[in-house]
């Protein structure tokens, strides 16, 4: 109950063996392989096999990046069919199990599912030709409507013997004055309007091939930008109903192509199967890239957690008999990996940790302890009974229905968990969706004493930070260390002791006595890692400062109140706004909007605020005292699917 | 009705603790929802964790749209008679109100700017979300016990 144990395994077998072992310890799924060809590489690197080896590296190197592209071109496919397919939500349903023969079926038939995926790719290059084509055409027509009264094609615009024809847009002042120019200047041109925009005029400018220097000048001056239409041919009316007409025929086209791939739709389950089964060997593969070759052989390393071992043992020699296994506990040097394992009420909470960081593997695993008071604090800052219910409710909905796995499992358990402290404390308080229901507090309304609650909540936080420190006393000792956990801990906790006792007159006496032996005690020790005299004082003295920090700890946990406080009020509001509404029918009915809407507001914002204070709570005030974190998460090698579940492989 | 200058001013105290909190929220919330919406073009998917750090600004308009609500109930308005509050029973609502009104203003725009920043450890490394919303958390703290000063204060004021 805790951190698992690990065993080291060292193997070593036939190279020829190699593939049949890893996936014998795949299907196990308990075994994390160890990375042991850098070290062994720098060792040998003078050494006549290392060509050899970097050749076998190259070559595994090679197929991994292989399957990565088969990996991405199954992935595409997949995403690209599925809009086609009404598939069943595994998270609610599970995924499918294949079985051996069906699976060797696919794979005997793979070439022509690969065809198909081929065909998918073509499928999707034709759309996004499509696309790119329809994109033009929208443009072009965009472009071409203003000129849609020219009734001359456009090839045809342009000099004639004695004239020039010319496409002009200019600024809708510039219009009026050219005109008046050209009459007063006596030009031989004409400009006829062919269309209007909100700032400009679309016009056909015609004029005498004698004039063209002048009505160049003229085009400058007042920013007449002529038109290029010297790629198209026939009328603009002509060309864009021509371009409408292939949009649609764009459009028809899409729809065959859908039905094309809807056709090709049988394929999504081959194609994932596929790809669950490459992502397997993917995994495999990268294993062989950790375990060294020799001519014949191989050796390998590996991380188990302890129960394990018969079970490895057994499955590895079940597929052969030429190996060596020897199992050895982890020396002082070793890197191991980190498992956690606890009973079933605190497994939830270890997503908690992990949000943090793993312990270190010899460290303490923090789950048991860390839990009760996560649970306690997520109810009293949500402390509502009613929002207790609902969330329980929906958690437990989600458990039962979906498939979860992982930190997502735990997740929601955890959730699930915190409903019920919510719904403890909602009823101690007397909040049912504040003060819808009401009933009577088992304990108080915080509204009406909130310094009791105040009070308890010092009182929770005092519990935990001494559960804190005699947890590190606890680690101190495990390792040895009696003394420093009787100097570092032990006088602490005979200081703040006697702190506390001032709270209760009766005990002030021994309080002050206590207090004083603590820190006097504190003076002298904490400062014996010091070599001069003057220096052991001082740091004793210096020592005491660290009060202050325990102060802030405990002052704190207010925030259990505070947060308590926040939902009760606001449910409240939510309730009190509602009944202003309330009398006539569409009263009655914008109160139920109100008073579900609100609550559902106010139970979203205050789970989040009531988990991410809690889990505050534990990483700073908490795992602040004792904990040592930094452990890696152990990754075994193991059958990891997306999509269905692979029975034998 | 004649007003007395202690329901002015405690009426400005509730309107400050409303105002300041939601100001400083809102932009606290909208800097994380730029950043956020930044990271929503690249990857969709992570829009609940964004969303997660976006909300976590949000909460000191909460905090002082409550302490704004538990005044105006405390001086009587909510039931429709308004208390006769001296003016010194008017400066003292005052001033409870002030703690929530400028630290959740100021810890509304840090704790912002910090979970603006947090964005980026969705981004790159999103399992690591949990440790960008510790950060945030760390910010609120100040919110949350101005919030427990103010309604201390609230409290054992008498009228």
């Amino acid at each position: 109950m805790a951190i698992v144990n690990m065993k080291k395994m060292h193997l070593l077998g036939l190279k020829r063996e190699k593939a049949t072992i890893l996936r014998a310890l795949q299907k196990t799924g308990v075994v994390e392989v160890i990375n042991i060809v850098e070290e062994a590489a720098v060792e040998d690197i003078e050494q006549a096999g290392e060509v050899q080896k970097n050749y076998v590296n190259q070559e595994l190197n090679r197929e991994l990046q292989e399957l990565e592209t088969k990996l991405a071109e199954l992935n595409f496919g997949i995403d690209f069919l599925k809009p086609y397919v009404k598939s069943t939500n595994p998270l609610i349903h599970g995924k499918p199990s294949i079985k051996k023969d069906e699976l060797s079926e696919i794979l005997s038939k793979e070439s022509s599912i690969l065809d198909n995926l081929q065909a998918v790719f073509d499928l999707d290059k034709q759309l996004s030709q499509l696309k790119t084509e329809e994109t033009r055409l929208i443009g072009q027509i965009e472009m071409l409507s203003p000129w849609r009264a020219l009734d001359i094609p456009l090839e045809e615009l342009g000099k004639t013997r004695k004239t020039v024809f010319e496409a002009a847009v200019m600024p809708r002042k510039s219009r009026a004055e050219l005109d008046r120019i050209i009459t007063e200047e006596g030009l031989l041109a004409e400009i006829a309007t062919l269309g209007e925009s909100q700032d400009d005029v679309y016009t056909l400018v015609v004029y005498h091939k004698e004039h063209k220097e002048n009505m160049e000048k003229l085009f400058k001056e007042f920013s007449v930008n002529l038109q290029d239409f010297s790629n198209f041919e026939g009328t603009p009316k002509e060309l864009i109903k021509a371009a409408e007409k292939r949009i649609e025929d764009i459009e028809v086209e899409r729809g065959t192509i859908k039905e094309k791939s809807k056709e090709l739709s049988d394929n999504l389950r081959y194609f994932q199967i596929l790809y669950d089964y490459y992502t397997v060997e993917k995994d495999r593969k990268s294993a062989f890239l950790k375990v060294t070759d020799t001519d014949k052989a191989f050796s390998m390393q590996a991380w188990l957690p302890e129960e394990h071992e018969e079970l490895v043992k057994s499955t590895v020699s079940k597929v052969t008999d030429t190996v060596y296994m020897e199992f050895s506990a982890p020396t002082d040097e070793d890197d191991m990996p980190v498992l956690l394992s606890n009973a079933k009420l605190v497994e939830p909470f270890e997503v908690i940790t992990e949000l943090y960081s793993l312990p270190d593997p010899r460290g303490l695993d923090p789950n048991l302890y860390m839990a009760p008071f996560f649970f306690m604090f997520f109810g009293m800052m949500l402390s509502d009974a009613g929002y207790g219910i609902i969330m329980s409710l929906l958690a437990g909905y989600a458990l039962f229905r979906f498939k979860l796995a992982g930190s997502g499992k735990k997740f929601t358990a955890m959730l699930f968990l915190c409903g019920i402290s919510t719904v403890i404390w909602g009823a101690i308080f007397g909040g049912w969706f504040g003060d819808l229901i009401r009933v009577k507090p088992m304990w108080i309304n915080p509204l009406d004493n909130p310094l009791s609650v105040l009070i308890l909540s010092f009182v929770m936080g005092v519990v935990q930070i001494y559960v804190g420190i005699i947890l590190n006393a606890y680690k101190n000792i495990r390792a040895g260390k009696v003394a420093d956990a009787l100097m570092d801990q032990g006088l602490w906790l005979v200081l703040l002791t006697g702190l506390l006792m001032f709270v209760m007159p009766e005990l002030v006496q021994l309080g002050k006595y206590m207090a004083i032996v603590g820190a006097v005690g504190l003076i002298l020790t904490q400062g014996r890692s010091q070599t001069s005299i003057i220096k052991k004082f001082t740091s004793g003295v210096l020592s005491l400062y660290d009060i202050t920090g325990y102060l802030s700890d405990v002052l704190s946990y207010s925030r259990l109140l505070a947060l308590g406080l926040t939902t009760g009020v606001i449910a409240t509001v939510i309730n009190t706004m509602a009944k202003t509404v309330s009398g006539s029918i569409i009263g009655y009915i914008v109160m139920a909007l109100i008073i579900i809407g609100g609550h559902v507001f106010n139970l979203a914002i205050n789970v989040l605020g009531a988990f991410v204070h809690s889990s505050r709570l534990q990483y700073i005030e908490f795992f602040g005292k004792f904990y040592d974190s930094g452990g890696r998460a152990f990754d075994p090698l193991k059958v990891k699917t997306s999509y269905v579940d692979l029975e034998d492989f | 009705m004649s007003l007395t200058l202690g329901q002015v001013l405690a009426l400005f105290g509730a309107a400050l603790a409303v105002c300041l909190p939601g100001i400083g929220s809102s932009r606290g919330v909208g800097m994380v929802g730029e950043s956020a919406s930044g990271l929503i073009t690249e990857d969709p998917g992570k829009f609940g964790q964004a969303l997660i750090l976006q909300a976590l600004p949000g909460t000191q308009g909460i905090y002082g749209f409550l302490a704004g609500f538990l005044t105006i109930q405390k001086i009587g308005l909510l039931a429709g008679n308004l208390v006769d509050l001296t003016p010194a029973q008017g400066w003292l609502i005052f001033v409870a109100c002030m703690p929530i009104t400028i630290v959740g203003f100021i810890s509304a725009l840090y704790q912002g700017r910090v979970a603006a920043a947090s964005i980026g450890i969705v981004s790159k490394r999103p399992e690591e979300v949990a440790k960008g919303i510790t950060f945030a958390a760390m910010v609120e703290t100040y919110a949350v016990l101005a919030l427990l000063a103010t309604i201390l204060m609230l409290f054992g004021i008498n009228i």
